[in-house]
């Protein structure tokens, strides 16, 4: 079934992957602006901008010029960056690591946060443990991300001295150090919103029928919670978390950019500025099978917890 | 019954935090619509001789670097930022909910077929998008909605599929189908009313994120174009002053906070309501 | 590929014992944090700034320019310039690149060929005036120029002047030669993680006896101003490019250096001479009229500038006439005029580069202004991309622009044929403005070789280019770097180059 299951996904993946480089294809170069003139500076005559555009393939009609993309895709190469005439994937692999880490630390800070949030608030429904969680969660969702990042970084960086105040480091615990700030600043942002879902799941979930059903035939409260509440509160809450997992990669942008991390993000961002056609495709392409394999992930985990779903 | 139809009964449970909520947005409502009444200047008018000044009984707020006041670009702003906030979260809202519930009743083809689109919309990294589209259809709020509907259903889509699935399994949609009611029958009757409630839960976080991420867009300069007064663009304007003048972004990220409380609590009892009524 | 694997490898296992804190290179090091990402080492490649900046680190030309400004011998020890000016004869010095290997004058020819010459250089004109190049032997360069030309040896002093190994970059081609240059200059590239650092370390073999002081230079790429404002104040850098206006104050009190230098910069609003209405001069007047310029040089500096600029061209070249030329500020008059030229109400686009504060600030204050006069502007951002797209080729669908420009050398010939010459290639700054007397005399203040003459006829072509309105001049902006206390010497020249050759820490 779950084996089925994984290669019916694979199947799926690489329509979507073309999907996915057709689209991307076609809207980068649709961006009004033009990657030669900036990188050689506005000073450039049109003679020099199109003697640099004939040898880098530009100048060829759109439909040849994606023909040959998707050519090189088949044969695993996705391109040079037009800026740093480097290779994209050596260009990626660099900047990999950086957004690993964070995205992992920021998941490793988000779920026992959200968790221990929804459950206290469930179970302390209307009462001023729940308010105050609740009102806590309201706020860290209208910060923006930028704004909480600045702050931290003002307070524990300038003024205590804690934490770098941007960077990378070298070597793995300066890497986790200098993180710190950033995980903190993207989960403020992420963790209210999954706690409010998981918190509305588990009211849901406590008065549903087959609870009041299991607490009639005297089923002790805490093992309807664990064995039938919680269980069920999270099938919908894990595909939101996919979804978050996914959209963290917007954040971290975002926190990339104020905390001066060397990560994809940043590298994205600086790609699409600078009209980079080919790190943007391969950085986009790269995404979409990070995010296929998460979504996987969460199906395959959600027929764990739920048989039901396995039909 | 109709599951908007609040019974009395409901009403009288009322939470107190539900009528916080409710005021509070609809205080900011009030606000947008009066505007032109309540602001006591233009926001857009340019002061050279009170630029950067402190929050004062002439500026509630203080001004800004350009001299504007901020309290009645605030209140100005409210209406810019509310209309984002609705316009970006209706359509994508409606999209999403509707292809949830094709995609999980009707199994098989309709079902793949949502599912490759939401795929290959979900593959792409979220601002991305956005930012791609906007670009590409020129910056501006237009362009921004325009973004949202092709990106920001996919959620919906996920959270309603995931709840219909539930509720198939369960007895009552069975006895319906069995007593011969149609599909279209079922579905709006009954299989969405008891989907929706997370749908809409999420919707009023949403709505926050929208307006969030609209000033995102105005951070890069894609957002609301200069002058107008959105709340977005004014916290990440003033953020090169934070530490000479932070009145500029302080007020509208307030502004910002008090709205998404608001529409916050609203969502929550809103939803509680609706378990209330099932 | 390899480099990146290794490295990740080296974080999970080694590292784990390395200590939490910066390691700071050995030897004297100052880290600076930058605004803009550094593309091209090649340079001949690109006139952009960021790259500029390493390339005047990275190579040494035939003359150098010390931290006063003035010329000296560099990699030419002597020169001889012929009767009529227009043979120049240099005498190279016993110098080397990086790697011991002799700088020869085939590699100078080399070197001022490709920028001349080549169909991919980005920016030709400062070697404009040269007819042919040649090596006479090993160590002697002869440069026929096509007709005397006053600036000529400064111009072999700007960053594209740069002497580079011929036989390196045939050895190993032109891409792989540049992302890891082979140094004729003060420093080289140590390690360059693109998109967010460049290490540069000291060369030894540099041509010129104790310097640099340095031994190495950590160049952060941190976009953000505020991040970059904090990593100063963190001790976790020791310099920073372009603090923002609003932060000055506060650096200052924290004991920051913050010398505003003085540079070859002018801040501006172009206009669109191709598009209605401001193809009309009285409209254009008009437009300069109705801005009071003092109070928007105040509001965008934070009050730091006061003076606005007189005139079309930057205020510290060579040359500059301090009459004051520029219009003065008058919305009555501006009115007048507008009326005349049967423009009131018109309907103008002003296009802005995203995320510069100052550009939009400035956007706002003549949208503002221009509205009191009965000139109706909507204000369009663009990311620079399609900014300098727009600005270039869609002509039709912009009339104003915020933006700045600056000057490689003091002589003023490179910003006259930049900004207001409508026969030298620039379009005159992308305005579309044509005047034969002034695009004649740009080439007669080029040949004259009197001094008294020059400032003349440059003086005329000031009075000219403002008083028709090429652009609207606002001010002269400085520098805003910073520095810690503890570093000393280093500051950028108003050509826009680092001093790093002489700063030292204390």
């Amino acid at each position: 079934m779950i084996i089925q299951l994984i290669v019916d996904r694979l199947k799926q993946l690489i329509p979507a992957l073309l999907g996915v480089a057709l689209v991307t294809f076609l809207l980068v170069h649709l961006i009004p602006g033009d990657p030669v003139a900036l990188l050689a500076g506005d000073r450039a005559s049109p003679e020099t901008i199109a003697a640099v555009k004939t040898r880098y393939g530009l100048d060829q009609p759109i439909v040849v010029q994606l023909f040959y993309y998707l050519k090189n895709i088949a044969m695993g190469d996705l391109g040079q960056s037009l800026r740093f005439r480097i290779p994209v994937t050596e260009l990626i692999l660099q900047h990999l690591w950086p957004t690993a880490l964070l995205m992992i630390m920021t998941i490793l800070i988000t779920i026992p946060c959200a968790i221990i949030l929804a459950a206290l608030a469930a179970s302390h429904q209307d009462r001023p443990l729940d308010h105050a969680i609740r009102a806590f969660s309201v706020a860290g969702i209208a910060i923006p991300v930028f704004w909480i990042g600045i702050v931290l970084a003002r307070i524990f960086s300038v003024q205590l001295g804690w934490f770098p105040v941007a960077g990378f480091g070298e070597g793995l615990w300066d890497n986790v150090y200098h993180l710190v700030l950033p995980s903190i600043t993207l989960a403020i942002g992420i963790v209210p919103v999954l706690a409010r879902n998981l918190r509305a799941s588990l009211l849901e979930m406590m008065e549903a029928d087959f609870v009041t059903a299991a607490r009639s035939k005297g089923v002790p409260e805490s093992y309807i919670f664990k064995r039938h509440v919680f269980m069920n509160a999270l099938i919908p809450n894990l595909q939101l978390f996919g979804v978050i997992v996914a959209f963290l990669f917007g954040g971290t942008i975002v926190v990339e950019k104020v905390f001066a991390i060397p990560g994809i993000g940043q590298l994205l961002i600086s790609s699409i500025l600078g009209r980079d056609y080919y790190v943007v495709l391969g950085l986009t392409f790269f995404f979409a099978v990070f995010t296929m394999l998460v979504m996987l992930i969460v199906d395959l985990v959600s027929m764990l917890i739920d048989p039901r779903l396995r039909s | 019954m109709n599951a908007l139809a609040i019974p009395m009964r409901a009403v009288r449970q009322l939470p107190g935090l539900f009528i916080v909520g409710f005021v509070i947005t609809f205080a900011w409502i009030a606000v947008a619509i009066l505007a032109p009444v309540l602001a006591p200047y233009d926001p857009d008018a340019i002061a050279f001789d009170a630029l950067l000044t402190a929050p004062s009984p002439d500026h509630l707020m203080g001004t800004d670097q350009l001299g504007r006041d901020i309290f009645s670009r605030v209140l100005y702003g409210a209406r810019v930022d509310l209309f984002m906030g609705v316009v970006g979260l209706i359509v994508p809202l409606v999209i999403g909910v509707f292809l949830g519930l094709l995609s999980g009743y009707f199994v098989g083809w309709t079902d793949t077929i949502i599912m490759r689109a939401l795929d290959i919309t979900i593959a792409f990294p979220f601002l991305v998008l956005v930012l791609a589209i906007v670009a590409v259809l020129g910056p501006g709020l237009s362009s921004y909605f325009v973004a949202l509907a092709l990106v920001a259903w996919v959620p919906y889509a996920r959270l309603v599929r995931g709840q219909v699935k539930l509720i198939k399994q369960t007895d009552f949609i069975a006895a319906t189908t069995s007593l011969g009611f149609g599909s279209t029958y079922t579905l709006i009757r009954h299989v969405l009313p008891n989907c929706i409630v997370p749908a809409l839960v999420f919707a009023v976080t949403d709505f926050v994120l929208i307006i969030l991420y609209g000033s995102s867009l105005g951070f890069l300069g894609m957002g609301a174009q200069p002058p107008t007064a959105e709340w977005g663009v004014m916290i990440a304007d003033g953020q090169t002053y934070l530490s000479t003048a932070w009145w500029i972004s302080f007020f509208p990220g307030l502004a910002l906070l008090t709205l998404g409380v608001g529409a916050a609590l609203l969502g929550d009892g809103t939803a509680k309501l609706m378990r209330v009524e099932r | 590929m390899n480099y990146a694997f290794r490295k990740m490898l080296f974080a999970a296992t080694v590292a784990i014992s390395s200590a939490p804190n910066i390691a700071s290179a050995d030897g004297v090091s100052i880290s600076i944090a930058v605004a803009e990402n550094p593309q091209q080492l090649d340079p001949m490649r690109s006139a952009n700034a960021p790259d500029i900046l390493l390339h005047g680190q990275l190579y040494a030309r035939l003359l150098h320019r010390d931290s006063t400004g003035a010329l000296s011998p560099g990699l030419a020890e002597s020169w001889t310039i012929s009767e009529d000016g227009k043979t120049y004869v240099f005498t190279l010095r016993d110098a080397v690149f990086a790697d011991g290997s002799p700088i020869t004058a085939e590699d100078v020819v080399f070197s001022l060929d490709r920028t001349l010459n080549h169909p991919e250089s980005a920016y030709p004109a400062p070697l404009s005036a040269i007819e042919s190049l040649e090596a006479k032997d090993a160590k002697t360069v002869s440069i026929a120029l096509k007709s005397p030309n006053a600036p000529f040896l400064g111009n072999l002093e700007v960053f594209n002047a740069s002497i580079v190994s011929k036989t390196d970059v045939e050895a190993r081609g032109e891409e792989e030669a540049f992302a890891k240059p082979l140094s004729s200059g003060a420093f080289m590239v140590d390690s360059w993680d693109r998109n967010s650092s460049i290490q540069l370390v000291k060369n030894p073999k540099y041509y010129r006896d104790g310097a640099p002081n340095l031994d190495s230079i950590e160049y952060r790429i941190v976009e953000d101003a505020n991040t970059r404002v904090s990593l100063l104040k963190a001790g976790e850098v020791n310099a920073v490019e372009g603090v923002p206006y609003a932060n000055i104050a506060e650096l200052r009190d924290a004991g920051f250096e913050v010398p505003l230098e003085a540079s070859t910069k002018t801040q501006i609003i172009l206009m669109n001479h191709d598009n209605p209405p401001f193809d009309d001069v009285r409209v254009r007047q008009a437009a300069v009229m109705a801005l009071d310029r003092v109070a928007i040089a105040k509001a965008v500096t934070q009050g730091l500038v006061t003076e606005v600029a007189n005139s079309s061209l930057p205020g510290a070249l060579n040359f500059h006439s301090q009459d004051d030329a520029a219009l003065p500020y008058d919305p009555a008059q501006a009115k007048a005029l507008l009326e005349d030229a049967g423009a009131v109400g018109a309907e103008v686009t002003i296009i802005q580069v995203s995320g510069s504060q100052v550009s939009q600030q400035i956007a706002l204050l003549t949208q503002a202004l221009w509205s009191q006069v009965g000139l109706n502007a909507k204000i369009e951002q663009l990311d620079s991309a399609a900014f300098r797209t727009r600005r270039k080729t869609e002509r039709d669908d912009w009339h104003a622009a915020p933006a700045w420009y600056y000057n490689e050398t003091l002589d003023p010939d490179l910003a006259v044929r930049w900004a207001v010459c409508g026969t030298c290639g620039s379009n005159a700054f992308h305005t579309g403005y044509r005047n034969e007397t002034v695009d004649t005399l740009t080439e007669e203040a080029l040949s004259e070789t009197d001094v008294a003459k020059r400032a003349e006829l440059y003086a005329e072509i000031q009075q000219i280019s403002t008083n028709e309105v090429v652009h609207i001049p606002l001010y002269y902006p400085p520098f805003t770097n910073a520095y810690a206390s503890d570093v000393e010497g280093l500051f950028m020249t108003p050509a826009f180059q680092w001093t790093l050759e002489e700063a030292k820490r204390k």
